[in-house]
């Protein structure tokens, strides 16, 4: 369709017209946030109410510690998801990547007298192997990315069971190892309490890996582009960005990333258990759709940390206050509010679309192309893979 | 009005509207408009994007409600503007551009869909019945031939045309009906648009009022009787459109003349070509030989098929070519490679806005860095204010209409997203510009900007090579037009012999000769 201008002028849907510009700019749910920083107040509603009502909840050592240390693996798995994400890709062997370097470190460090890390080091260079893998899967046979990865995913898996007969693995480490990882970076006390604060390495690890994926996708050229291949691939490749090479890159960078999260489980817990991984995939994939919600009309690193830990924190709330209760609680906490986090949003950015056609009495500026914009934060999913080149 | 009085001749009109004025916050979309359609005539209207036709039409079927005070009549019987269901029930009927079909539906389902499924005992569907009335109705627009078994969307455009023109005048037999078509050949390749005349000219014969609205004014004067132009809401003329002919009709519908540019570039022969492609082989072209030099705009003229559709991907990298060399400013590059064509100062504007240009939901700003972002990436960062002021200087040179630099593209209309396109590609200083189908889809203003535009670029030194079906805007543009027939350049004109008649000319003559 090259006519987008005459589909809007002739057939555009009758919302189209300049009526909505006469409505009030600004609704409150905007002007307080409520769209672009939910999870925020959310959290903060946490805080507020079940600090009050759970005598454990603000407690450091009781909830605090806990939630923030355990929950980077799941950060660090959506960011997995979020990376080839931004140019269109689905990695859904995350999970399976995260435990395939888990059980490799653990069972390199029960079996060989090699150094942990030694072990720690094939596991990364596996995933880094699979996510190559996955590229050419994607890149080179033209697989679908949703497809190729859930295939690879049950690949992994076999792998895992080739490599380990599924009992856990238990006390492998050594005490380098572990402390590499797990010993503090800086504590203190807390002054009027005797609380004393403290964070492992790992979490700052995670916190860097963050960081860095921050800054690439949002201040570099490289994001730029796998942004702009999320958006609209043949329109990206025709400007000279090198599509092929960021989706098989970002299916690199995400298997990565998902074993790093494998090898910050080791020195968090020290065991291999083969219910590892896997079922962390919804957690994971809900909190990038719902911190797309967040921040930006797109996905995006804080935005997926925020919902990471709104979602943690609000489970740990419910869990303090409904022990009993919390086995079916969680999965249906979990799946509302990542539906009303992005419902909320969604709505506002169609309201924000058509407000921001310009007032021109030149109504050619003003006709908002509709069925072009899809204004939900998550329509980086409509865009696929380039499909396979067809000419004649 | 002179034009009402013109308009006593006819015997009866089928629909007569009289003052109706749409007013909107901020502006009048329709101010005192009239017109009167005869009976079994084909009446166009046309108009520049936003001057009202739209929202007449979307009165029409009752998307909008009018401004208190409009009249209209249907038949002689009154009808009540804004009611989409009485015009609906009184025979006014519409085909958009995008058909509506459902394309893994055939065309009996397709067309039962419209006009009901005719059921029998229990709700059973009919089918014997419902294949017999899209085989009829289809036979009546002269496709007897369309497969009505197979889903719409392996059927050619016109066919599929031919399908929403039969649902939508399913019951044509009982009343008297106006049919608005709405854009109907903007997705139709040139073969196809024949057909669909040949169908609207059945269609007159069998009494249908038609409502043409359409950007193609060549097609206004094949196929329309009469013409209502449109300009900033109100009704400038109404006339037979033999009366008028193409500048005059531009003339009516901007306001002003519409002048053949004056070029300020000049070839610079002699020099290293900027762009030569050298025997170039692959799907519709069979051989294909073009050299331009810095400085010249070169047109590529040609019926669908004729190869011409085909020029640009190859040369730019867009699809792969069998064989064949392109080599800018001296420097071969690789076949299906569009980064290699950029490095290698050849940029592009493709023909698909919407699939091959624009990243909709990113902003004016990022898709108009997108083809060089590293130019405000220093010491380790992007530097987001430069962005925006670079945006701000394109937006004013382009007389872009945006709200800002960080909207999203997609909220723009057509003819800013094509100049924030240019000014991608501007951006690069290109030594070789590749514009194909550069002006589709936008109103005549904003073509005449681009087509200054193409001229600056040429005179900046680009060797510059425009592909288009638009004769006219080659006619006004190019130092130079090529023709493609069958495959390969088959005509040169430039200087006085390049006219749109020559043009054309060129393109079917060969035509005959290359298939007889």
């Amino acid at each position: 369709m090259t006519m987008t201008t005459d589909a809007a002028d002739a057939t555009g849907s009758p919302g189209d017209s300049p009526d909505e510009e006469a409505q009030p700019t600004t609704s409150w749910v905007h002007r307080i946030g409520l769209d672009r920083f939910s999870g925020l107040y959310l959290l903060a509603a946490f805080f507020i109410f079940f600090g009050l009502t759970e005598s454990n909840f603000l407690i450091w050592n009781g909830s605090i510690e806990f939630v923030l240390t355990e929950k980077v693996i799941v950060v660090m798995l959506a960011l997995a998801f979020l990376v080839p994400l931004t140019t269109g890709t689905f990695d859904l062997s995350i999970g399976a990547t995260m435990a395939l370097s888990l059980v490799i470190v653990n069972k390199m460090a029960l079996e060989t007298d090699l150094p942990d890390g030694v072990g720690a080091l094939v596991g990364m260079l596996a995933c880094l192997a699979i996510g190559a893998i996955n590229g050419f899967i994607v890149v080179k046979l033209r697989v679908n990315s949703f497809i190729a990865t859930l295939g690879m995913s049950q690949v992994i898996a076999a792998l895992i069971r080739r490599i380990h007969d599924g009992g856990n693995i238990t006390n492998a480490f050594g005490e380098r190892y572990i402390n590499f990882g797990k010993s503090s970076l800086f504590s203190f006390k807390w002054p009027w309490s005797d609380t004393i604060i403290e964070l492992p390495y790992y979490f700052f690890f995670g916190l860097f890996v963050a960081t860095m994926i921050w800054y690439v996708l949002e201040h570099t050229p490289v994001g730029r582009k796998m942004f702009a291949t999320g958006g609209n691939p043949e329109a990206a490749r025709l400007s000279g960005v090198k599509t092929d090479r960021l989706s098989w890159g970002s299916l690199i960078a995400s298997a990565g990333i998902a074993g790093f999260a494998g090898l910050i489980y080791s020195w968090k817990f020290a065991t291999y258990t083969s219910s590892v991984g896997p079922p962390l995939l919804f957690t994971a994939v809900g909190a990038v759709f719902f911190g797309a919600s967040q921040l930006k009309g797109r996905p995006n690193v804080w935005g997926t940390i925020i919902a990471v830990y709104v979602l943690a924190f609000g489970i740990k709330g419910i869990g303090l206050r409904y022990p009993t209760e919390i086995d079916w609680m969680q999965p249906m906490f979990e799946g509302l509010v990542l539906i009303i986090a992005v419902a909320v949003a969604s709505r506002q950015a169609v309201v924000k679309v058509n407000r921001r056609k310009p007032t021109s009495s030149d109504d050619e500026t003003s006709r908002a192309v509709e069925h072009e914009v899809q204004p939900s934060p998550l329509s980086t999913l409509s865009n696929e893979h380039p499909p396979p080149e067809t000419h004649n | 009005m002179g034009a009402s009085h013109r308009w006593g001749r006819f015997v009866s009109n089928l629909l007569v509207v009289r003052d109706l004025t749409k007013s909107f916050p901020g502006q009048v979309a329709l101010d005192n408009f009239d017109i009167e359609i005869g009976a079994g005539r084909t009446h166009a209207l046309v108009g520049q994007n936003g001057s009202g036709k739209s929202t007449f039409i979307k009165i029409l079927a009752g998307f909008h409600q009018p401004d208190p005070g409009s009249v209209a009549e249907l038949a002689g019987n009154t009808l009540h503007l804004g009611d989409g269901d009485e015009a609906e029930a009184a025979g006014v009927r519409f085909v958009h551009q995008d058909l509506g079909l459902v394309d893994t539906l055939n065309a009996i389902e397709n067309i039962s869909m419209g006009a009901g499924y005719t059921t029998g005992l229990f709700g059973r569907i009919n089918w014997k019945a419902d294949r017999q009335r899209a085989a009829d109705g289809l036979e009546a627009l002269g496709f007897g031939d369309v497969n009505i078994d197979v889903p719409v969307g392996a059927l050619a455009p016109s066919e599929k045309t031919a399908i929403a023109l039969t649902r939508a005048l399913f019951d044509w037999e009982d009343k008297a009906h106006l049919l608005v078509l709405d854009e109907p050949t903007a997705s139709l390749p040139g073969a196809d648009v024949e057909r669909l005349f040949s169908a609207i000219r059945l269609l007159k014969e069998r009494g249908v009022a038609i409502l043409y609205v359409s950007h193609h004014l060549d097609e206004v004067f094949e196929i329309a009787d009469d013409v209502s132009v449109l300009r900033d809401g109100k009704r400038v003329t109404t006339s037979p459109t033999a009366d008028l002919d193409h500048n005059r009709l531009i003339e009516l519908m901007i306001g002003h003349k519409l002048e053949r540019i004056e070029h300020r570039s000049v070839a610079k022969v002699g020099e290293t070509a900027g762009l030569s492609v050298e025997a170039i082989r692959g799907g519709t072209i069979g051989n294909l030989d073009l050299t331009v030099q810095p400085g010249e705009i070169v047109g590529v003229a040609g019926i669908t098929g004729s190869g011409r559709e085909m020029v640009a991907p190859f040369i730019t990298g867009q699809i792969p070519s069998e064989s064949g060399n392109v080599i800018v400013c001296g420097t071969p590059i690789p076949n299906y490679d569009p980064h290699a064509a950029i490095q290698a100062g050849l940029a592009f504007v493709p023909a698909d806005r919407a699939s091959q240009g624009i990243i909709p939901l990113e902003s004016v700003s990022n898709n108009l860095t997108l083809a060089d972002i590293g130019r405000n990436w220093r010491g380790g960062r992007l530097r987001h204010s430069e962005e925006r002021a670079e945006t701000g200087v394109w937006i004013d040179r382009l007389q872009i209409k945006t709200a800002g630099t960080e909207i999203p593209i997609g909220a723009l209309s057509g003819g800013n997203q094509q100049k924030v396109l240019f000014g991608r590609t501007l951006r690069l200083t290109p030594r070789v510009l590749v514009l194909d189908e550069p002006t589709s889809g936008i109103d005549v203003k904003a073509k005449e900007q681009i087509l200054t535009l193409i001229d600056e670029a040429a005179g900046m030194g680009a060797a510059v090579l425009v592909v288009s079906t638009d004769t006219d805007e080659l006619v006004q543009v190019a130092h130079r037009i090529v023709i493609m027939v069958g495959g390969t350049v088959a005509a040169e004109l430039s200087g006085a012999e390049m006219t749109t008649e020559h043009v054309e000319r060129a393109q079917l003559q060969s035509m005959k000769a290359s298939t007889s």
